[in-house]
């Protein structure tokens, strides 16, 4: 009884003040480098390299990013076009090979399948470093250099194994009569895939696929080993194109961040339930 | 009944067994992901093997030619190489756990309910999802010494008088790469331990405080134990991931300066991707490689242990 209201004290304070003054910190800390990006892409020039610094752009100018969409040296709506094709080939392609190992790992039982998991598991750790050199001697041999088909290829390195053990997650959560009944009613087993399964999936298919993209488009390594030609840049080769010149154009520089990053945040506003349910699920089953 | 079967029999007789159809089905499934990982990730591997015994640089083709083991009694004796796997147990323990302690933190925050919880939620989570690029240059921008935004900020409120060249100073360039990584790590870590903080039954936390425990009990006594399994597999799939991850580095200092935050990912990138030495950036795939056989064998080892346990 005696130690009751101590007890309380310290809730209350917890759950009160501290939590709030945490709260500020966190979002401020999430946030600022993103609000300071965001103001410095609507500055102008001299706003830029002012000193003391001008935190507040006068006018919200768009002449930095009308700049970097028609850009010459750094084309911009050709960076973008380049990621979404990219990155939408990636994540069909991906999706649909994924859909077929994950539903065979979960449904079938065959010699080699716990082998297969674990080159999965593995393959998910190995670096994109590592085949830097060997997939660049490789694409060059088969003349795909400056091809999207070598971006392409070389993301279902990373993408691939990560969502075919999501899958197997969500597949083996549903039940196997399903698709025995169906069967049963003359189904063929792709059918039933196709008909049963994939409809109740349908959110984890989603999730994965959204996965495939968002990691496409933030790829850099590949984009800037396997492509030489500006036109074949993608948002994030671009951007180190960017800095690579002469001179960091900090207005540019940061529209074009900001063009890089709306879309993903906006997949992921809508990805987050999924993919933490998705992350956590395989999380424990390891 | 018996006539039919005669009849029947012959045609629909499926010309496998159930089981040997399923498998055959199942192998037929696995064609189009052998094909994409098979031409991706296991021939370019036995590639860097056999790439790792030439010595191929590009810019000299005159140069070419089988050279053995000389590739790996140079990667014994490059000084770089060690001091970039030393480079790297300082990026990922400083990354990780700060990373852990800021997502615990923000986990813990973002379990309370309170108005405006999912914007907050998305706002915080954001760093994670962009372009590892993107984080880079912004960070860039951030420590730039005449113009950015840390430098400015820490001279008005007094704390700094002369401005630093973050990136650019061999003490202070790897501290600020860390620094960058560990803003785009906590919503990692935030969000795996969120998840495992929502999947705690609500009643413990009540029977607990019938029995009078108090907060810290509480956490210390249920919170941390029930989110084991996840924090083991959150901390060791984030050391493996922090170690193979190049981009940052790359953009902000290029391993640079003088080598002070070269890890041992950028240094193979920039074997092969500034020094155009193919063989001897096969070499350190292969060493790489190596190191990541270790670390899942290591991976494998903790979470089979947490199976025993739970």
């Amino acid at each position: 009884m005696s130690r009751a209201p101590g007890r309380d004290w310290t809730e209350r304070v917890l759950a009160g003040p501290v939590l709030w003054v945490a709260l500020a910190a966190l979002t401020l800390f999430a946030i600022a480098p993103f609000v300071w990006v965001l103001l410095a892409s609507f500055k102008t020039r001299a706003e830029l390299y002012a000193t003391p610094i001008v935190y507040l752009p006068a006018s919200l100018s768009v002449a930095n990013y009308v700049d970097a969409w028609t850009s010459k040296l750094t084309p911009f709506s050709r960076f973008f076009a380049n990621s979404l094709w990219v990155s939408s080939v990636t994540m069909v392609a991906t999706t649909a090979v994924s859909i077929l190992a994950g539903y065979a790992l979960a449904r079938f039982r065959f010699a080699g399948r716990h082998t297969f998991l674990l080159v999965f598991l593995a393959t998910q750790m190995f670096p994109a470093v590592l085949l830097i050199a060997p997939l660049l001697s490789q694409w060059h041999a088969l003349g795909l250099i400056d091809t999207y088909q070598a971006l392409i290829y070389s993301n279902f390195s990373f993408t691939v194994p990560f969502t075919v053990w999501m899958l197997v997650g969500y597949f083996e959560s549903i039940p196997r009569e399903l698709e025995e009944s169906a069967m049963l009613d003359g189904c063929t087993n792709f059918g039933a895939l196709c008909r049963i399964i994939l409809p109740l999936a349908a959110p984890g298919v989603a999730a994965t696929a959204i996965f495939a993209f968002v990691a496409s488009w933030s790829e850099l390594l590949f984009a800037i080993t396997f492509t030489s030609r500006a036109e074949m840049r993608t948002l994030s080769a671009g951007l180190l194109f960017m800095v690579g010149q002469y001179e960091i154009q900090w207005g540019q520089l940061s529209a074009g961040v900001i063009i890089s990053t709306v879309p993903v945040a906006i997949l992921f506003t809508y990805l987050q339930r999924h993919l933490i349910q998705g992350l956590s699920a395989g999380a424990v089953k390891g | 009944m018996a006539r039919e079967a005669t009849i029947v029999a012959p045609a629909a007789r499926p010309l496998l067994s159930r089981r040997a159809r399923e498998r055959l089905t199942g192998y037929c499934y696995l064609i189009p992901v052998v094909l994409a990982l098979g031409g991706t990730v296991l021939f370019p591997i036995l590639k860097a093997m056999q790439m790792s015994l030439y010595h191929n640089v590009l810019i000299k083709p005159q140069e070419y030619g089988y050279v053995g083991l000389a590739n790996y009694v140079r990667l014994v004796h490059d000084e770089t190489f060690w001091l970039s796997l030393w480079n790297s147990v300082l990026w990922v323990f400083g990354s990780v756990v700060f990373q852990f302690v800021g997502g615990f933190a923000a986990a813990l925050l973002l379990h309370h309910p309170f108005r405006g919880r999912t914007i907050v939620r998305t706002i915080t989570l954001l760093p994670w999802i962009i372009p590892g690029v993107v984080v880079a240059l912004i960070w860039e921008f951030i420590y730039q010494p005449n113009y950015g935004l840390l430098n400015d900020v820490l001279s008005r409120i007094g704390w700094m008088s002369e401005r630093v060249a973050w990136l650019a100073n061999p003490d202070l360039a790897m501290p600020a790469v860390i620094v960058a990584n560990i803003w785009r790590g906590v919503p990692f870590f935030a969000i795996m331990l969120l998840a495992g903080l929502q999947s705690i039954p609500t009643e413990l936390y009540e029977a607990a405080r019938v029995d009078g425990a108090s907060v810290g009990q509480r956490f210390w006594f249920i919170t941390l134990p029930m989110l084991k399994p996840i924090i083991v597999v959150a901390t060791a799939t984030r050391i493996v991931w922090t170690f193979n991850y190049a981009d940052l580095i790359f953009v902000m200092t290029s391993g640079g300066p003088a080598n002070a935050t070269q890890i041992t990912s950028t240094y193979t990138l920039l074997q092969a991707y500034s020094n155009l030495d193919f063989g001897y950036a096969a070499t350190l795939s292969v060493a790489l490689l190596l190191i990541m056989l270790g670390f899942t064998v290591f991976y494998l080892r903790v979470t089979r242990g947490l199976e025993g346990t739970s």
